[in-house]
């Protein structure tokens, strides 16, 4: 049964030099729950993902990202440079030493937390969820942001925000198989699914801030947009009520595959009736991303059978496309339309030509297999550039000022990438970029007396104990992490 | 195009299946069939045989299908926030892109609006139109639900303002994303239903055509008229004679041998594509001959690009035209810079790949993964040699490894005078001392050089054709077979063998078989 009443507060919005105006006819628009009507401030959780390994194969050079001291004031190599210039080196802890352990070291058999010998993309389920990998390449677990969902998302627009900036896999002939997702969930009937992350920066700002009330509108233009408003509400419930209609005339399996398209409806449903927050205090509509950029084609050739990367193969502008999700994470945390996101810079083994990215003629996975010259150099300029988006991430946090301090004091951030650089379990070789020993992460954010700032060596630890121990920051009371237990205590100290 | 009230006519067409209804022979193998949601390729061409909607708005903001090798495998879609926005985002737009045209507008709206009120002309639209999205008639509860859309145009003072929300909710009813295929319970059958005449004629479109039926089509399940073999026969005849069923079977043969997107510069990626969608349209449609013909063909058709990468000489000054392969050692499909191209690896060919291409799309054969223990992230390496036949050997002499690689690797050794892009090469890949032999085996059937050789042999195995016929069943049905639709597609075989291997016919049979106008319900969802 829903309820009328009228919006008590006023949807103010700011701007340089105007005077807040006032917007009655929203009055009219207030079905629905409002949002965000909580006084305690929120927490949040952010994964962010680096397709990438540490090093190069056959450089001896384990990676130019951990640095050479220990504790605070950590001096900053290549990888990490941005964490420099970008001004967030006292907000970021590095943690090395990590690991994952392989079948090769538990008689053949995969062992709890590890994966088969082979390393491509058999790092995922260990990685996102803490459980060993299955025999397929999905992740045998919920991963840790969607275990915070019912913990965190509370009444916010989007239970979690999850989205990837590499638009396509560039690989003809073959598919992602699950290189593309880094989300997983349980479904209405417990079956463990991935989340396909959102893709288009302009679909997800519509998402996010489409119903965001318009600044300075005329008295018709207002009629006109709330009347398109209870229109398309008006839509989606017809439509709900047509779905929920159909799946009660089907077959067992047809029911539960209409069930989650049913499941996704309503969540639609339930973010539009919701009222946008207005745009007050540190809370604004962040730019539009306009459209999307070009989708480009698969990694190709020229007429000789040499790999073409100069030209707009293999890339869909995705340094715009990270940008733009910077922002619109940014401000979704602001906002509290979300408190849970997971944002896919690069899919496993990436096919992302760089040549846009970082000038280098060759691609992400061919970085650590000697697409150009340099080695673990010339890979480290690849995680450079993941490292600026993130880094770019936690400097926005941390300049948006909340409660007695900053966003970023009330956030969780952990940056993972898919593997380190070392004894290669596949095939015995010592530095190889198939390998997850010498693994590395970050970690940034204040919330539940996080210290960061700190370079930890927590030598023999998994990279899931970083992720339960940002998890335990915002307030998760379990000490697990799929098969993988404890938390990294020097990361509070 | 006289568009007719369908209630009393579906009833009519109930009565006269009863009478001539498709018979289900004891023996039959009923399909298994579940939801499936239409691919990017399928939204976006019944966009545009619904609203003359080219933009191909779906393919820019739908998820991508899983294509593992066709787009269409329904078990593998997973609904997602995305999709259902992008869905509403898409239904929006084509809504105001077809009102904004007068000439859309008219052809979907079938009377005069007398006010923003006109209930009785709302009614019509709804009615009309919405059989063509939901390719079935409106029920009467559907039209009083939609009509809950009406005030708003009133409110707005405009009639277009209701007929942009139907559109607009339309475009989003599960009936018209996912081809629901509910039947009438077959007596005596248990899980085994005969799909309404509506269901069947989407089946025909969207295995023919890829696209919604047509108005005609809709027309005929309305009347009864698609209850016969014959007159099932009689539409599919109908669909073939049009060019979206040649652009049907094109893309087919697309996604099949993986050159729907291919890794080259564009002007050689188009002329690619090109010449095998000549290939194909002139031995299915324009000069129909056995299907075979398509891997011994002994010209080709080339621009002067391609006819350049191939090492061709082009006389004429058309801009495409058939020239001879002549001594150059390529014939049939297999030659073609679009095939050719796939299975590439490690910035080379890959005889691996190649021999698993080979193996999995033109023999049907399932190749096991290789063990987890397996490196196939590095290429192989000798510690004598750096060309690729010795590094090659090097890796298939490993035990465990041997066994696969075996099968695999002298295929792909068969056609490595052909590099990545087709073009013909006499050393490896920057090792201008590794010279290549060329020479290839395929275990068990026999030796070969070349793909025109290869093709040879593939016929001569005889398994090729059956494998044509599995792929394109696989297209049909959305999925892999199960061992027990297995005897469908021996039978169709058969038929295909029969034929003088008439593609037209084959499709035509896949059709008619008495199981095509049957769904099996699935027990339980993936």
């Amino acid at each position: 049964m829903k309820k009328r009443f009228a919006l008590s507060r006023r949807a103010v919005l700011q701007g340089a030099g105007k005077i807040a105006i006032a917007l009655p006819w929203l009055e009219q628009m207030v079905e629905g729950q409002a949002l965000a009507q909580t006084t305690a401030i929120p927490k949040r959780f952010v994964v962010v993902f680096d397709g990438q390994s540490l090093g190069a194969g056959g450089d001896p050079l384990h990676n130019d990202f951990v640095p050479n001291t220990i504790g605070r004031n950590y001096d900053l190599k290549s990888a990490l440079a941005p964490l420099g210039t970008l001004g967030v080196r006292d907000q970021v802890s590095v943690v090395s030493g990590l690991r994952i352990p392989t079948a090769s070291e538990n008689g053949g058999t995969v062992p709890a937390a590890g994966r088969p010998n082979d390393f491509h993309v058999s790092s995922l389920s260990p990685l996102l969820s803490g459980v060993r990998s299955g025999s397929s390449t999905a992740s045998m677990g919920v991963t840790s942001d969607q275990l915070l969902v019912p913990l965190l998302a509370g009444n916010t627009k989007l239970s979690s925000f999850v989205c990837r900036a590499q638009a396509e896999w560039y690989l003809s002939v073959s598919a992602p198989y699950g290189r593309d997702m880094i989300s997983y969930k349980k479904d209405g009937t417990g079956k463990l699914v991935p989340i396909p992350p959102q893709t288009s920066p302009q679909q997800a700002f519509q998402q996010l801030f489409g119903n965001f009330t318009p600044a300075g509108v005329d008295a018709a233009t207002a009629a006109a947009i709330d009347r398109q408003h209870r229109a398309r509400k008006s839509i989606l419930d017809l439509v709900r009520g047509d779905t929920e209609r159909l799946t009660n005339q089907l077959g067992t399996a047809d029911r539960t595959r209409l069930s989650r398209h049913l499941d996704e409806l309503r969540d639609l449903e339930r973010r539009v009736n919701a009222i946008a927050p207005p745009a007050v205090g540190e809370c604004k509509v962040p730019p539009n991303p306009g459209q999307d950029p070009a989708l480009g084609g698969n990694q190709g050739t020229d007429g000789s059978g040499n790999n073409t990367y100069s030209q707009n193969l293999g890339y869909s502008g995705e340094e715009e496309r990270a940008r733009a999700f910077v922002d619109l994470i940014h401000m979704a945390l602001v906002c509290d339309l979300t408190r849970v996101a997971s944002f896919q810079i690069t899919m496993f083994q990436s096919h992302l030509s760089m040549f846009n990215i970082t000038g280098q003629a060759t691609d992400c996975h061919e970085l650590s297999h000697g697409g150009v010259p340099g080695g673990t150099m010339a890979v480290s300029k690849g995680i450079a550039w993941h490292v600026k988006h993130f880094a770019t991430l936690v400097s926005k946090l941390k300049g948006t000022p909340e409660g007695t301090g900053s966003v970023l004091d009330n956030t969780a951030l952990v940056f993972l990438l898919e593997g380190g650089h070392g004894f290669d379990a596949g095939t015995g070789e010592n530095n190889s970029s198939h390998s997850t020993e010498n693994m590395a992460c970050l970690i940034a954010g204040g919330v539940g007396g996080l210290k960061p700032g700190q370079h930890v060596v927590a030598a023999g630890k998994h990279p899931a104990n970083v992720l339960i121990t940002a998890m335990k920051a915002v307030g998760y009371s379990q000490t697990t992490l799929g098969e993988v237990s404890g938390d990294i205590p020097a990361l509070r100290a | 195009m006289a568009l007719t009230g369908c209630f009393g006519q579906a009833s009519t067409a109930g009565a006269a299946g009863n009478q001539t209804a498709i018979p289900l022979p004891a023996d039959a193998q009923p399909v298994a069939s579940g939801l499936r949601r239409l691919s990017r390729a399928e939204y976006d061409a019944t966009l545009k045989d619904l609203l003359q909607d080219a933009t191909s708005s779906g393919f820019a903001m739908l998820p991508a299908d899983p294509t593992d090798p066709f787009d269409n495998d329904y078990l593998g879609q997973l609904p997602s926030g995305a999709l259902v926005e992008a869905v509403e985002k898409l239904a929006q737009d084509a809504a105001k892109r077809a009102l904004s045209n007068a000439v859309v507008k008219s052809s979907i709206l079938p009377c005069s609006p007398s006010g923003p009120a006109d209930s009785a002309c709302f009614d019509q639209f709804v009615r009309t139109f919405g059989r063509r999205v939901l390719r079935r008639p409106v029920t009467a509860e559907e039209l009083t639900r939609y009509r809950a859309l009406l005030p708003y145009a009133q409110e707005a003072n405009d009639f277009n303002f209701a007929l942009e929300l139907a559109i607009t909710a339309l475009l989003q009813e599960p009936d018209f994303l996912y081809r629901v295929e509910l039947g009438t319970a077959v007596p005596g059958r248990a899980g085994v239903f005969r799909l309404t005449p509506f269901e069947l004629a989407t089946r025909l479109s969207f295995f023919l055509w890829g696209s919604t039926p047509p108005e005609w089509l809709l027309d005929a399940a309305s009347a009864g008229q698609l209850s016969t073999t014959e007159q099932v026969h009689a539409a599919a005849e109908r669909l073939l004679q049009d060019p979206r069923a040649r652009a049907r079977v094109s893309r087919f043969h697309a996604l099949w041998l993986g050159f729907h997107r291919l890794p080259h510069a564009l002007n050689l990626t188009q002329a690619m594509q090109a010449e095998s969608d000549a290939l194909i349209q002139r031995t299915i449609f324009e000069q129909p001959s056995s299907y075979l013909d398509l891997f011994r063909s002994t010209d080709t058709y080339a621009n002067t690009v391609l006819a350049t990468h191939y090492g061709l000489t082009k006389t004429d000054s058309n801009p495409f035209s058939w020239i001879s392969y002549g001594a150059s050692g390529r014939k049939g499909i297999l030659s073609h810079g679009s095939v050719l191209s796939a299975g590439a690896k490690f910035d080379d060919t890959s005889p691996t790949q190649r021999g698993i291409f080979v193996r999995t799309r033109l023999l049907c054969e399932e190749v096991p993964k290789p063990p987890a223990n397996a490196n196939v992230d590095d290429p192989p390496t000798s510690p004598t040699s750096n060309c690729k036949v010795d590094r090659y050997a090097a890796h298939a002499s490993v035990g465990d490894c041997k066994s696969c690689h075996s099968a695999l690797d002298p295929i792909g050794f068969g056609l490595e005078k052909y590099d990545r892009a087709g073009q013909f090469r006499t050393h490896d890949l920057n090792e201008p001392s590794c010279t290549i032999s060329g020479q290839g085996f395929l275990q068990g059937v026999g030796e070969f050089s070349g793909p025109a050789q290869l093709g040879d042999l593939l016929v001569q195995t005889g398994k090729l054709e059956a494998c044509v016929v599995t792929q394109l069943y696989r297209f049909a049905i959305g999925r892999k077979e199960l061992t027990e639709e297995r005897s469908n597609v021996s039978r169709l075989t058969h038929d295909f063998q029969e034929s003088g291997y008439a593609f037209k016919s084959l499709l035509m049979n896949i059709v008619s078989d008495e199981t095509f106008a049957f769904r099996l319900e699935e027990q339980e969802a993936p």
